[in-house]
């Protein structure tokens, strides 16, 4: 046990004494930094609410049948109904920047309300104001339903009222918790493979050979060093989210997947690295590996990232449960697989 | 640089690579490959359902509610108990004959949000099993695009524009600049054929030029250019960060065409799909994810080079560095570009909006490719000097993994604004998105997104190359010491100084772009302050830099004199390299107001004066620029510490400098 933990703290403290481990926290955190950026950015584009209270979307109204959707405009808070007497006069007004978007409502022979909306071409707000012309429209169907439902067979259901949640609460669970705790795990596999082929290609596995270690001591001291960093910086990673006011349940299980993850990923590297020795190959090799596993997941009744968002939300089901144990189980078996064959053949001349 | 050598040490570099690859490697490679084959449609089939069973719903299995809960898999469908619900197990109750309710915590709230749309969807479903259309769906829906021609402060301020270069806005010039059909559409609104067009073919790029002048002068980029600036700051002010940006200006983004879907826009209010270039994604993970790979492979082989002095054959050879550099890039490029053409083939084959003329599909891939290419150059120059600078392949990872974080978010955040923001020409995968989507690509378009990285690719082969030497590349030297020793490679007199200020400007103006893409989202009033001292932080380190490497290397005297020298020349080189950055102006990126700030304030021009301050105005960037470099040559001259208290300072000058032209002079 000693004899690998020298191993293990050999490696870190060359990570340590190049300083590269920085870079590593640095690119976590440009990622994060990145995709919060994005998705205010593309919630702003679509929900005004979030981003500046009290932003009113004005809508011109005109056409025949205008009377009729008006009063739906109006009875929501965020929208603003004016009428116009003519289509030309609320072009006029939206060229203008008067109005946000004109809806030209027409009646169809069939009773058919037929609607022309016009929205801002390429301007920033366009993906707000389409998002808002269609709000507005649905509100207009359910109404035009409510009126003709005696025509209908079947009855719409009554719609849940809004919610007043964050719009991003849904996207920092299940895109960013699982992007947070699984670049790591890729990152540490992709060392333990520099770790193991640098040896090779300096020629200091001779150095190291002469030593009273075996190889299994020498490919445990390396995954050690390599499969702790993940853990670490996850656990790190929901220390930061949870100070942040983001509340992470099931932390314990959810550090066992990653730990889980990170023990196969890593023992991946290393067979990689054993089996082809040059680095390019291996890293190559390594990194097609991990596309392939990984979209291999998707596959599964329910995708590692999938798991971390339920377990971090509080929804874990018992399906949940069982996955934490077979990620757990099946990184076991790699790193077993690994060691007996590093048992039986060696590490090579 | 001759050509025979260059080709002779790219043919080594290929038989070498492939004399390494056995049999058993290559069949690796091989079922490797054949599994991502494999696996791509499987997953592709299926979605990537990220939030599958994520919110706890208890509704019975009589409710009404109960069809769209188990519809979406959102939601996992529980026991109606209100035990479960005050203990937080249920996040949405539904109790018989009541509506549901939501659990007072974040959860339950965007619990309820998320189910009142699956409501909505199901609602629809159902309604197309109805007999009777019109009552099923009584509201029928076309959606057309039309140019805004004033910001939202409305109009007003025609007055203040000098006659020349305001004409009077005109409609249809707007529609029709670049010729494309759908002209028309501007302005008939007494034509009832274009009342009732569904769909509007999208008019890409046609608006860079920028003569169809914004009837309020927001931007006022028009004719002679001398409008161009900081003139219109209250645009974005007062509603909250929205920049109403005019028709004319900016690289103007299509309006919003999906590529893999069915353009036309007619139909129930569901079927309204805000223009969200899904596709974007798709492109920059086809186009950028292979050359990930590749670099990984190149970095690889250029650190090779620097273990135990195997590259020492090559550089005692009768051949040049330039010569080993390029043979070296030269097969990794061109297998970049070949995956690049077969990706934009297959892209522009498969969708229907590449064309059905062969001819069409080739222009378009065509199009593609040489969009792309300065980004695979890019990456190639990032990995050289990564390659150079690491000292074990370990950290080679990590600068390899950083760099293609960074570079594929540089070519991807921008493009997913494609059809939304004109931010989004800084990226080149923008121009295959419009070239995918139809339109065409003006070279003013093309020049501005791919310039800026041919610059920076250039600038960082020439750094590596630099240290491409027996002293710096068998070293092991940490990375700031093997930075500054390729910026002292590049150093002969103070005067190269000069040079080296004037060549950084390419990486100043992608790191201002960066950071106007990172802060764009913020409101104007919290952006443009940060924006302007960021801006400032980048051009100070710019400047210095080469000055503290000269210091480091003992290569200047450090006497007053010499200093002041050193800061004027590293200022003049700045000034004259930041003067090209007035083609962005001309480009057109100033109509952003964001772009305005960053670049209209620090290359003057823009401000409508008497000619006689308009030249000192020229001209005070030059001062600035001198002054500032020559606070921080003079900490580069003591050590380290001084130099970045001294940085800071002058960091502090340049930002108070730009906020005052920004809020006086604007």
């Amino acid at each position: 046990m000693g004899k690998r933990l020298t191993v293990a703290r050999r490696e870190l403290a060359s990570l340590r004494s190049e300083k590269t481990i920085v870079l590593a926290i640095l690119i976590q955190l440009f990622i994060a930094a990145f995709s919060s950026f994005l998705a205010v950015g593309l919630v702003s584009l679509y929900d005004p609410g979030s981003v500046s209270e009290g932003f009113v979307v004005e809508f011109a109204v005109t056409g025949e049948a205008g009377d009729d959707i008006a009063p739906v405009i109006e009875r929501e808070g965020g929208w603003r109904a004016v009428e116009y007497g003519s289509y030309g006069s609320a072009m006029d007004a939206f060229r203008g920047g008067e109005v946000h978007a004109v809806l030209y409502v027409d009646r169809l022979p069939s009773g058919q309300a037929d609607v022309e909306a016009v929205v801002p071409d390429g301007n920033i707000r366009t993906t707000l104001v389409v998002t808002q012309v269609r709000d507005a429209l649905d509100a207009f169907e359910r109404a035009e339903r409510k009126r003709l439902r005696a025509q209908l067979e079947r009855t719409p259901i009554d719609l849940p009222r809004d919610g007043e949640s964050s719009p991003y609460f849904g996207f920092t669970y299940t895109v960013l918790l699982p992007l947070l705790m699984f670049l790591p795990v890729f990152l540490s596999g992709s060392v333990a493979v520099d770790a193991i082929a640098e040896e090779y290609d300096r020629g200091t596995l001779e150095l190291l050979r002469v030593t009273p270690l075996t190889a299994t001591d020498i490919v445990d001291g390396k995954l050690a060093a390599m499969g702790a960093l993940a853990p670490l910086q996850a656990g790190a990673w929901l220390a930061l989210l949870s100070l942040n006011g983001t509340d992470i349940s099931n932390v314990a299980e959810i550090l066992l997947v990653v730990t889980g993850f990170s023990v196969g990923v890593v023992a991946m590297g290393a067979f990689a690295a054993l089996r082809f020795r040059d680095r390019k190959q291996a890293q190559f090799l390594f990194s097609m590996g991990i596309l392939v596993v990984f979209s291999a997941t998707y596959l599964l009744p329910e995708p590692p990232a999938n798991t971390v968002a339920k377990l971090a939300i509080g929804s874990p089901q018992p399906l949940t449960r069982a996955m934490v144990a077979a990620y757990v189980v099946c990184g076991l078996a790699g790193y077993a697989a690994l060691r007996r064959l590093v048992a039986t053949r060696g590490i090579g001349e | 640089m001759k050509a025979d050598k260059t080709l002779r040490i790219a043919r080594w570099e290929v038989s070498k690579n492939a004399g390494q690859l056995d049999r058993r490697t290559l069949a690796a490679i091989g079922v490797v490959l054949v599994l991502v084959a494999a696996l791509t449609p499987l997953v592709a089939s299926k979605g990537i359902a990220l939030d599958d069973g994520i919110y706890q719903v208890g509704v019975a299995d009589d409710s009404p509610y109960r069809g769209p809960v188990a519809n979406d898999s959102t939601f996992v469908a529980v026991e109606p108990d209100a035990r479960a619900f005050r203990n937080g197990e249920i996040d949405v109750l539904i109790l018989p004959g009541r509506p549901p309710v939501p659990a007072p915590t974040q959860k339950g709230q965007a619990a309820i949000s998320e189910l009142r749309a699956t409501v909505q969807a199901y609602n629809d479903d159902l309604m197309g099993f109805e007999r009777n259309r019109t009552a099923a769906f009584p509201v029928n829906v076309s959606l057309r695009y039309v140019a805004q021609n004033v910001s939202t402060t409305g109009a007003g301020t025609d007055d203040s524009e000098p006659p020349a270069t305001t004409r009077p806005t005109d409609e249809d010039e707007v529609g029709l600049g670049g010729g494309e059909s759908g002209g028309g559409d501007t302005g008939g609104e007494t034509d009832d054929a274009d009342l009732q067009a569904t769909s509007r073919p999208t008019d890409n790029g046609d608006e860079i030029d920028s003569g169809e002048s914004n009837s309020d002068g927001a931007g006022g980029e028009s004719g002679g250019g001398d409008t161009v600036g900081a003139t219109d700051r209250d645009a974005g002010g007062d509603d909250g960060g929205a920049v109403g940006d005019g028709p004319a200006g900016a690289p103007s983004v299509g309006s919003g065409s999906s590529l893999f879907t069915d353009q036309t826009r007619g139909g129930t209010p569901a079927d309204i799909a805000p223009p969200f270039p899904f596709e974007s994604l798709v492109l920059a993970f086809a186009f950028v994810l292979p050359m990930n790979f590749v670099i990984q492979a190149y970095a690889s082989s250029i650190l090779n080079e620097r273990i135990n002095d195997r590259g020492e054959l090559l550089l005692v050879s009768p051949v040049s560095r330039g010569d080993i550099v390029a043979g070296k890039t030269l097969p990794y490029l061109v297998g970049m570009i070949a995956i690049a053409t077969l990706t934009a083939l297959g892209i522009a084959g498969l969708t229907p909006a590449g064309g059905d003329a062969p001819l069409e599909i080739v222009s378009t891939a065509a199009v593609s490719v040489a969009a792309v290419a300065p980004i695979a150059l890019l990456f190639l120059a990032c990995a050289f000097v990564g390659g150079m600078f690491a000292r074990s392949f370990k950290e080679l990872t990590f600068v390899t993994v950083t760099l293609s974080v960074l570079l594929t978010s540089y070519a991807f955040i921008p493009a997913i604004f494609t059809d939304v923001h004109p931010i989004a020409a800084i990226s080149p995968l923008t121009l295959v998105v419009r070239a995918l989507g139809g339109g065409a690509v003006p070279l003013a378009d093309y020049a501005f997104s791919t310039l800026p990285l041919l610059l920076t690719a250039g600038t960082l082969f020439a750094l590596g190359a630099g240290v491409y030497r027996e002293e710096d590349m068998f070293t092991q030297r940490s990375v700031p010491l093997k930075f500054l020793d390729a910026l002292d490679s590049q150093l002969s007199s103070p005067r190269s100084l000069a040079k080296l200020s004037a060549l950084s400007i390419p990486f100043v103006f992608v790191a201002e772009l960066l950071a106007v893409a990172l802060l764009f989202a913020l409101p104007v009033s919290v952006s443009i302050p940060a924006l302007l001292v960021a801006i400032a932080l980048v051009e100070e380190v710019a400047k210095s830099v080469g000055i503290y490497a000269g210091f480091a290397h003992e290569r200047f005297g450090r006497s007053a004199r010499s200093i002041g020298w050193l800061g004027f020349l590293s200022g003049l080189g700045f000034f004259v390299g930041e003067k090209a950055t007035a083609v962005a102006q001309l480009v057109g990126l100033p109509n952003l107001e964001l772009g305005r700030a960053a670049f209209g304030t620090v290359t003057g021009l823009g401000i409508q004066s008497s000619p006689l301050v308009l030249v000192g105005l020229f001209f005070a960037p030059l001062a600035l620029h001198a002054v500032t470099a020559t606070i921080t040559a003079a900490g580069a001259s003591r050590d380290r510490r001084w130099y970045f208290g001294t940085l800071a300072v002058a960091t502090l000058v340049h930002a108070g400098y730009n906020l005052t032209v920004v809020s006086y002079l604007g």
